[in-house]
């Protein structure tokens, strides 16, 4: 080639070397992020664990003062408060998707969703707050002696939802994180409706269907793994939600069948005990629950995006 | 008679949805309703000009939003060239390479993980080894939460750039690193800045991973290497405490705490509309 | 159009020119598909040459690869050799800078950069030479003048790029590529997306240049080709059927598919 006129390129390959290492070493923190986070919580729950063996899941114990911790109280409540949070936001969530994507006018769908939107960006503890000083009491006042008297000498199920109406409980804050995850479920919820192809919804239009068939023939089967992506998603969530929880679970390490009564949370029990564990293995063993926080979520939050992925482009909220 | 069933079914479906929707938003209500109540009677010129007080005492809440400010502005400062260099890797590289898929996949996982948990992180990773809480560690941790969505959005509105104008600023045989900076970030430059706003928004909210690492400080203090007021954790010692005048206090600090969220979420949200028009 | 290109062959008793661009035994891939086979074409200096050919037959590769563009995307690769000045472009030890440098191209559909017209055009400028504020200016008036733009943007230079017409847009694209002074400049269907008008105003534009650029244009519009070109190079399916003079591939072609392709029967 001729020489090029006046100077050759000011900065070239050297300084495009600098910028991909600048950013393939960003890309690799973000893995070091999470493969640090698992690894110092393994870490610091070590003791905990050599201490305890598998005990350490068993057992009810949760003593301070002999030294002797056990996660399954702290266990139950996080499965009880998640999965009953799920079963109140899952129906209410798909409801909203559907209103928003099927029912509402054009004009009311932006409005609405960015209300169900700020449901979202409402910072966790201000949940916690509101639940403890207004929700909890009303439940205690309203909801609770009404449980108490119609539903708890009913068999079965009466235990659950007998006991003394405190306000404070696995039952409250099960509703409370409900409230919480229903704008996570339903965004991812709204996104996967509306990637079903049109072409499959004109079709059962063109046959005579009705809205619901629609929902319940065509959309739903169609995006059956990305639900329960949503869920699983929601579900992510729930697990390790921490202030809304912290202010009306009781912090009890009782492990009761009654939704009345308090209890405990992994996420919970670390917040308010961790600044005051004094002991190495006191702390270890908050760790040790994190770690086994960790661990779950993990698996669940891998699952969710795995089903999400089968549909194809659906584009998870950044929340 | 079956159409009879099918147009009941579809009704109820309907009165379902909208159902639910109400049932959504009188939550939301609900809770804004109580937060402005309760704050705005707790609301006072003093809010701003004192500090924490101890218990039992009137206070204001100053050390705690200059903490937080700080703090935040700190994980800005760290959370932001990350994310945006990390988000770049992966839009740039995404399709094909293998690191790309896993970072895009991990990170999404990050954004979701438990918030306390990222807090015991940084508590083990910083605090424990300096024997201290700190401020600085606070702001680490909330730079922890805050990366994974500005890696988000970057990737995201980096591939919304069109192709042809990649190839355009190639073809005039500029370098990588140039083409990114002066053509791509600019074209991207909406999506990324409505990705650290709403990451800020996030970041401002988020009380369990400063328990652990900027802890709470009675008094005055600028100094980061020392436990840092800040309004989550405030909130959260005082609601729990059994002292009136640290419940108003921490009703106050809701409001304003609120009001700062959902006003940067709802100008975020107006401004990203306005520009896709 | 016969007439047309009758008389340019009477006017135009195209010299033997020498070669800018020798392609040799060129192939190329995208993924385990070959896309060109084993093309061999020799592009004279200072003189516009037309690549036609039904969609998909390779053309627009062929103008990728001259340029290495396709070195964007990992799958699509090249073997054979572009030699340009004596040099084998295609080596990787070649310098891509240099190469974009002295090879402008300019695509189908325009792509202003979303700044003022005048960053535009000394976008790459400023990477490549340190001017001062005056030799700037000039060198920015040169390209729009140039590209046929001068007189109507001379008075808002700093308005936004994006306000222009998709024909001036093209064109302003056309002065960013001439900025910076290029031998030879790549068209890859520059004008299917704009309207008549336009359309003219840039084949006028590439008339005028060809005196002083080796110009390849990539078209699928035949009357564009005669109008434009002094040689065609028709290729069917990654091969190259046939070149010559655009009056003689017009007029009378060699190769039957060639004329099959010229008479409309496909593509």
């Amino acid at each position: 080639m001729s020489p090029p006129s006046p100077a050759a390129p000011r900065s070239g390959v050297g300084a495009d070397r600098l910028f991909q290492l600048v950013t393939v070493g960003a890309a690799w923190l973000v893995l070091l992020i999470l493969g640090g986070t698992a690894a110092s919580m393994a870490w610091g729950g070590r003791l905990a664990f050599e201490t305890f063996g598998l005990k350490f899941i068993t057992s009810r114990e949760w003593d301070a003062v002999s030294g002797n911790f056990g996660a399954l109280v702290p266990i139950y409540g996080t499965i009880v408060t998640s999965v009953l949070a799920l079963v109140i936001a899952v129906p209410v969530s798909i409801g909203i998707a559907l209103f928003l994507t099927d029912i509402a006018p054009r004009w009311l769908r932006g409005p609405i969703g960015i209300a169900v939107e700020l449901l979202a960006a409402i910072p966790s503890i201000i949940y916690g707050m509101w639940g403890l000083f207004v929700f909890a009491p009303f439940m205690a006042v309203n909801v609770e002696p009404w449980l108490n008297d119609h539903v708890g000498a009913l068999p079965v199920v009466g235990t659950a939802f007998s006991g003394p109406p405190i306000g404070i409980g696995l039952l409250t804050a099960s509703i409370v994180l409900g409230i919480m995850i229903i704008p996570f479920i339903s965004a991812v919820s709204r996104d996967v409706f509306n990637a079903v192809p049109p072409a499959l919804k004109e079709a059962a239009v063109a046959l005579g269907s009705t809205r619901w068939e629609i929902l319940s023939r065509v959309t739903l089967p169609y995006t059956r793994s990305a639900m329960i992506g949503a869920i699983f998603l929601g579900l992510g969530r729930a697990l390790g939600e921490t202030m809304a929880v912290t202010f009306v679970l009781g912090n009890a390490h009782d492990l009761s069948a009654s939704l009345l009564m308090p209890s405990n949370s992994i996420a919970a029990a670390i917040a308010n005990e961790f600044t005051e564990a004094d002991t190495d293995l006191y702390r270890s063993s908050l760790i040790a629950l994190a770690f086994l926080l960790f661990v779950v979520t993990f698996i669940v939050l891998t699952a969710a995006k795995l089903m999400l992925m089968r549909i194809g482009r659906v584009q998870e909220r950044a929340h | 008679m079956i159409v009879l069933r099918r147009k009941l079914a579809d009704l109820i479906a309907l009165v379902f949805a909208a159902a639910a929707t109400l049932f959504g938003l009188t939550w939301l209500v609900w809770i804004l309703w109580t937060t402005f109540v309760e704050g705005a009677a707790a609301l006072s010129p003093s809010l701003f000009t004192e500090m924490t007080p101890p218990p039992g005492a009137n206070g204001g809440l100053l050390n705690a939003f200059y903490g937080s400010a700080v703090m935040v502005m700190l994980a800005l400062a760290i959370g932001t060239p990350l994310g945006i260099a990390a988000g770049t890797y992966l839009a740039e590289h995404g399709r094909h390479s293998r690191l790309a898929a896993a970072v895009g996949f991990i990170n999404d996982i990050l954004l979701s993980a438990p918030s306390i948990v990222i807090g015991l992180f940084v508590y083990e990773l910083v605090v424990r080894p300096s024997g201290h809480f700190s401020g600085f560690a606070g702001a680490l941790a909330l730079a922890i939460i805050l990366l994974p969505i500005v890696v988000r959005t970057t990737d995201e509105a980096l591939r919304l750039v069109p192709n042809q104008m990649r190839e355009a600023a190639f073809a005039l045989g500029l370098p990588v690193w140039r083409v990114t900076s002066r053509i791509l970030y600019k074209a991207a430059m909406s999506g990324i800045v409505t990705g650290v706003l709403l990451g800020l928004a996030r970041m401002a909210g988020e009380t369990a991973p400063l328990l652990f690492t900027a802890l709470n400080n009675q008094f005055w203090s600028a100094n980061i290497n020392q436990p840092l007021a800040n309004v989550p954790v405030v909130i959260f010692q005082y609601a729990m405490s059994p002292y009136d005048e640290w419940h108003s206090l921490a009703w106050a600090g809701a409001l304003i705490l609120t009001i700062f969220v959902l006003g940067l979420n709802l100008v975020v949200r107006f401004f990203a509309r306005r520009g896709n028009k | 159009m016969i007439e047309v290109l009758e008389r340019r062959a009477r006017e135009a008793k195209v010299p033997a020119l020498p070669t800018k661009i020798d392609v040799r035994r060129l192939n190329f891939f995208y993924g385990k598909m070959r896309a060109l086979n084993e093309v061999n074409l020799a592009v004279p200096a200072n003189a516009v040459t037309a690549i036609i050919g039904a969609s998909g037959c390779g053309k627009s590769t062929l103008l990728r690869a001259i340029n290495r563009i396709f070195e964007l995307y990992p799958d699509q690769r090249a073997e054979g050799e572009i030699v340009i000045d004596g040099r084998n472009v295609l080596d990787p030890r070649y310098s891509l800078s240099i190469l974009r440098r002295c090879v402008g191209m300019v695509f189908q559909k325009p792509t202003p950069f979303a700044t003022t017209i005048r960053k535009n055009v000394a976008f790459a400028l400023s990477y490549y030479e340190r001017l001062g504020k005056r030799e700037l200016a000039d060198r920015i008036e040169d390209a729009l003048r140039q590209a046929a733009l001068w007189d109507e943007v001379k008075d808002k230079l700093d308005a936004s790029a994006l306000s222009l017409s998709g024909g001036q847009q093209q064109r302003l694209c056309i002065a960013r590529t001439l900025a910076v002074r290029p031998e030879i400049i790549l068209l890859d269907e520059p004008t299917s997306a704009l309207d008549p008008i336009s359309t003219a105003k840039i084949e006028e534009l590439i008339h005028e240049l060809r005196e002083q650029f080796t110009i390849v244009i990539v078209t699928h519009n035949m009357q564009q080709a005669a109008r434009v070109s002094q040689r065609t190079a028709f290729f069917h399916m990654g091969e190259l059927v046939e070149v010559g003079d655009t009056s003689q591939i017009f007029t009378n072609p060699s190769v039957p598919r060639t004329q099959d392709y010229i008479t409309g029967r496909f593509g």
